[in-house]
């Protein structure tokens, strides 16, 4: 599965060339070429629905798009129309972490069960051990330690449906402090924080983002600096914009959120309606 | 159709019932329903078991000339039998839980199998979706009365009656509570990379068992319930003395009966509500 190590050190981190994602007939998101390299840390912006959510599941493999070209991680998988939403989704790689407002960890597990799930994939442990709640015990140290970086240690043993959305978020981090990804997808990781947790994010985010590439979705525009170096604006499924942060104009945003002609703005598939399944 | 046509829909159905019923003069309560009921109520007004302490020591039946015919000790014939519906309700308390965790064992590869949201092939979604309907439609009695020809009278056509049939509950339960879990866990765990099996032990099931749990008391409790009859049919326990008390015309013990399955089934019901609630 991992690419060779030499292209691993050359290849961009996401490359993505032609893609079409259809949902029906309207187009949700096309990307002629689309070039992230590794170590970016890079912030996506635009209104609800432009394509932003979609970007992520494509590169997430949770989405295969129906034409085009994707590269994530030195892993190619090309897709065409006639057989692209049969593609059978990849094996999803513990190189790829995804965080959003922390409403994906299980209610009824621990935090430090949740924050130990990071693990799984990378530390390959076996089935049987999740089956038994058996873990061992060099991962447990190390999701206790993963805790104590997101200040969450005396909550350990806390349900997760217990915790408030700030501490949720913490464990989330801490899940993904365990994962080790090298691509991080941050979905409006801050959407249900109140200020000083969302500083307390953007910091752990920032920290994680060291030696990872990261991508970050927001509608707060005061954290596009903090959390990028490089803004990518989507409107109507295209990418509308590419500027490094420090040159975002305040025209150029506003042209992103102007409202569209009426009856062209895309629809944006429902969750539910992609992903029924889990393979 | 509208729901208010479908509401006009079933009172037709019901009119139609009730119409035929009493067109062809079936539908009547008998000669003489108050005085049937008043002999009714007089008969259980006296329960047996209260003979094993307050009975006659020597009740004497007499032939119409005055000979006597036999001679009871009211207190020991009760107080035996006292003892046997003890020991039924122990039998009837095994095969409704042995029955039960039976069907709940088979039933649960099934329900997984027939949940929308899980993997599963077609064909064995559909196979185990026929099956666990079968189960459902086919009555506990009925697969007693079968099965009572395999196996033989006793507990064993019991318990097995009990977990055919319960089965199809059971996954039709397993499969809802599957079918509602909340995905984004499940994706969760599946995005940091973990495989599916890890997916299933560590998001789906903590998840589901205090659901499949409480489902569990739920349909054992029904099972208590449901195993008092079966020994009308010859599969052991309390229905075995319901149907003698029957057909002897012992009124008085039929009542000793009743009373103790209300209580079986108002013990459990209080215990397993309990537990029910501790679980979720």
């Amino acid at each position: 599965m991992s690419a060779p190590l030499v292209s691993a050190l050359t290849d961009p981190a996401v490359e993505l060339r032609d893609v079409t994602v259809a949902h029906g007939q309207s187009i949700v998101l096309q990307v002629k070429h689309l070039r992230i390299e590794r170590g970016e840390r890079v912030v996506l912006v635009g209104p609800n629905g432009a394509g932003k959510s979609t970007l992520f599941r494509i590169l997430s493999g949770q989405l295969c798009p129906a034409d085009g070209t994707v590269q994530v991680l030195g892993h190619e998988r090309r897709f065409s129309s006639p057989s692209g939403t049969k593609n059978s989704r990849p094996r999803y790689d513990h190189r790829v972490g995804i965080i959003s407002q922390g409403l994906h960890l299980v209610p009824r597990l621990d935090a430090l069960s949740n924050t130990l799930i990071g693990g799984l994939a990378r530390a390959d442990v076996a089935a049987w051990r999740s089956w038994l709640k058996w873990f061992p015990s060099g991962l447990i140290d190390e999701a206790m330690d993963a805790l104590a970086q997101v200040g969450m240690q005396d909550h350990a043993t806390t349900r997760a449906d217990h915790l408030s959305g700030g501490e949720r978020q913490r464990v989330a981090m801490a899940r993904l402090i365990m994962q080790k990804p090298e691509l991080i997808l941050a979905d409006e990781p801050t959407a249900a924080l109140d200020p000083a947790a969302t500083a307390r994010a953007v910091s752990l985010l920032n920290r994680l983002a060291r030696g990872a590439t990261l991508l970050t979705i927001v509608h707060e525009m005061t954290l596009v600096g903090e959390l990028g170096d490089r803004v990518i604006g989507i409107r109507q499924g295209q990418i509308a914009l590419d500027t490094p942060s420090g040159q975002l104009g305040a025209d150029a945003m506003e042209a992103l959120f102007r409202a569209p002609a009426p009856g062209k703005e895309p629809d944006e598939p429902s969750m539910g309606a992609l992903s029924e399944q889990w393979v | 159709m509208t729901p208010a046509a479908w509401g006009v829909a079933y009172l037709a159905v019901v009119g139609l019932c009730l119409w035929s019923l009493m067109g062809s003069g079936e539908l009547s309560l008998g000669r003489t329903p108050w005085q049937n009921l008043m002999a009714t109520v007089g008969d259980f007004s006296r329960p047996s078991f209260l003979d094993a302490w307050w009975g006659p020591q020597r009740l004497e039946y007499r032939s119409d000339d005055g000979t006597v015919l036999r001679v009871e000790n009211r207190q020991v014939l009760e107080r035996e039998f006292l003892w046997a519906v003890l020991r039924a309700t122990w039998v009837t308390f095994q095969i409704a839980t042995l029955g039960s965790l039976l069907a709940a064992l088979l039933a649960l590869p099934l329900g997984l199998f027939t949940a929308r949201n899980l993997p599963a092939p077609r064909w064995l979604s559909r196979a185990a979706h026929g099956l666990l309907g079968a189960s459902r439609a086919i009555h506990t009695l009925v697969f007693g009365l079968i099965l009572v020809g395999i196996v033989g009278l006793g507990p064993t056509a019991g318990i097995l009656a009990i977990a055919m049939h319960s089965m199809g509950t059971y996954g039709k339960l397993f499969a809802e509570s599957i079918e509602t879990l909340d995905m984004a866990a499940v994706e969760g765990v599946r995005a940091t990379g973990a495989s599916s099996a890890h997916a299933f032990f560590m998001a789906v099931w903590p998840s589901v068992l205090p659901q499949f749990a409480s489902q569990h008391l739920y349909v054992w409790e029904f099972n208590v319930r449901d195993s008092t009859i079966l020994g009308l049919i010859g599969a052991g326990g309390l229905g075995l003395l319901i149907s003698e008390a029957v057909s002897l015309f012992q009124w008085s013990r039929l009542a000793t009966l009743l009373i103790v399955v209300v209580a079986l089934v108002m013990c459990f019901d209080a215990v397993s509500s309990r537990v029910r609630k501790a679980l979720l």
